[in-house]
């Protein structure tokens, strides 16, 4: 397979320029990050753009900040930089959990996190992980800025609220209020695959242990990313340790859930899936909600 | 449509005008000339066996433009023997025969010089989990993963693979 013709290529070196050289090129034009998507769907003419900007020499796009326990990831960061990111244990780890087992090496090393929530591919992991950890995206157009939670700007599978000459420029995470922790698990039909179900879980602990605030998160559907609500209510008040009632909180989750059934599992099954996968990250996150008090 | 771009390959500088839907893997076999780079999957993504590495990191050069490669530095299988003295991988793969038909061959060994470079000590989970962007389809996976523990595995099968080597033949 070999990409339609391409008129022109871009590679600014800042923001602006990147902005600018959208406005000259106009209609039919891409943003390029990594391309681990991008390129198969360029490939396959699936989208034919005449013009691509490549975002890879936009330095203020790379690297992850911390500002007191709030964390900034630039879009550009790709998934081996987050993935061997030790800080974003706790309160944030679904995200490592997440990067290190997108594709296979060789993605990893190209393929960014902005690059994965602006396609929003259904079988994606960083779009129901960045809805879990309650992560915002900071976007930027030439007409101004704008930020967006991550569950507004994700809609259904390849769909996001982006306008065309818009560009993420970060990933941002609020300072964890106490103590917080997150884990990502997906199940697919061979090792590191594209999941068929993903399931994101962000626990925040009280004084007593207890769980304050939870939000799960889940990946694989054909609706796109959506948080599984009636799970989150069923995990307030619950400890770490009452296994039976986190098994029920992920049951109500996977019921309440709505699945597609296609190629790779019927819709029952992907329920059996999201399931067994949130009671397993949920009891993750609990254990990683350690920080203060419960370390 | 064309776009003039300088990359550098196996330490040799390449500069072209070339159509900036030229892939990389086209740039490296059909302008380069050099064919030990392969397209296997044609599009996906999934094969890995045109796997190069860009600034010393493993990528699949059927999913990167040559024009995103301008400026940068390439290693093919053709750089990875230096001044004639095989790669240890490339000796260990030999060794184990761990080449078969070889299709898979180059992209694995430029995927794994990476990983081998970054991670001293790894197990045979690690070693496997490393693997997954390639595939190997005579399915010859255990053979590859003894020549790579060889390089990359735990300290002590290190050191008796050395000593192996250092044995005279008899």
């Amino acid at each position: 397979m070999y990409p339609a013709v391409i008129d022109s290529y871009d590679a600014p070196t800042s923001v602006q320029e990147a902005l600018q050289a959208f406005a000259q090129r106009g209609n039919d034009c891409h943003f390029i990050a990594g391309g681990q998507s991008l390129m198969q769907a360029i490939k396959a003419r699936v989208i034919s753009p005449k013009s691509l900007i490549d975002l890879q020499h936009v330095a203020e796009l790379n690297g992850i900040e911390y500002k007191q326990g709030a964390v900034r990831i630039g879009a550009m960061t790709r998934y081996r930089d987050i993935a061997a990111d030790e800080r974003l244990d706790g309160a944030f780890q679904a995200l490592r959990d997440a990067a290190s087992h997108v594709g296979d090496r060789q993605v990893r090393n190209r393929g960014t996190i902005g690059g994965s929530l602006c396609w929003n591919y259904i079988a994606a992991c960083m779009p129901p992980t960045c809805i879990g950890i309650g992560a915002s995206l900071d976007l930027v157009s030439k007409t101004g800025k704008r930020s967006l939670r991550a569950e507004e700007f994700l809609q259904g599978p390849l769909e996001t609220a982006r306008g065309d000459d818009e560009i993420v420029v970060a990933v941002t995470l609020p300072a964890p209020r106490q103590s917080c922790g997150s884990a990502y698990k997906k199940w697919g039909l061979v090792t590191d695959a594209l999941p068929v179900a993903g399931v994101c879980a962000f626990i925040e602990r009280g004084d007593d242990g207890r769980c304050e605030l939870a939000r799960l998160a889940v990946g694989g559907l054909a609706t796109g990313p959506r948080r599984a609500k009636t799970g989150e209510k069923a995990l307030i008040g619950v400890s770490a340790t009452d296994a039976s009632a986190i098994s029920e909180a992920a049951e109500t989750a996977a019921a309440s859930t709505e699945t597609q059934s296609d190629m790779w599992a019927d819709a029952e099954y992907r329920k059996r899936l999201i399931a067994t996968l949130a009671r397993q990250v949920i009891t993750s996150a609990f254990a990683r909600a350690t920080r203060g008090k419960h370390s | 449509m064309k776009k003039d771009i300088s990359i550098t390959i196996n330490g040799e500088i390449y500069e072209q005008s070339v159509p900036i839907r030229l892939l990389l893997v086209d740039f490296i076999r059909d302008v380069a000339g050099l064919t030990g780079t392969h397209v296997g999957c044609t599009f996906e993504g999934v094969c890995g066996a045109c796997t190069v590495q860009v600034d010393g990191e493993a990528v699949k050069s059927c999913l990167m433009l040559a024009v995103q490669a301008d400026g940068h530095k390439i290693t093919t299988i053709e750089g990875l023997a230096v001044n004639g003295k095989l790669h240890p991988l490339q000796k260990a793969f030999n060794d184990h025969h761990a080449l078969q038909c070889g299709f898979c061959s180059a992209g694995i060994l430029m995927n794994i010089a990476e990983f081998v470079r970054t991670n001293r000590k790894s197990s045979d989970d690690e070693i496997r989990n490393a693997l997954i962007g390639n595939l190997c389809r005579c399915t010859g996976y255990a053979h590859i993963v003894d020549a790579i523990r060889e390089v990359a595995g735990e300290p002590a099968s290190i050191g008796a693979a050395h000593r192996r080597n250092q044995e005279p033949t008899r």
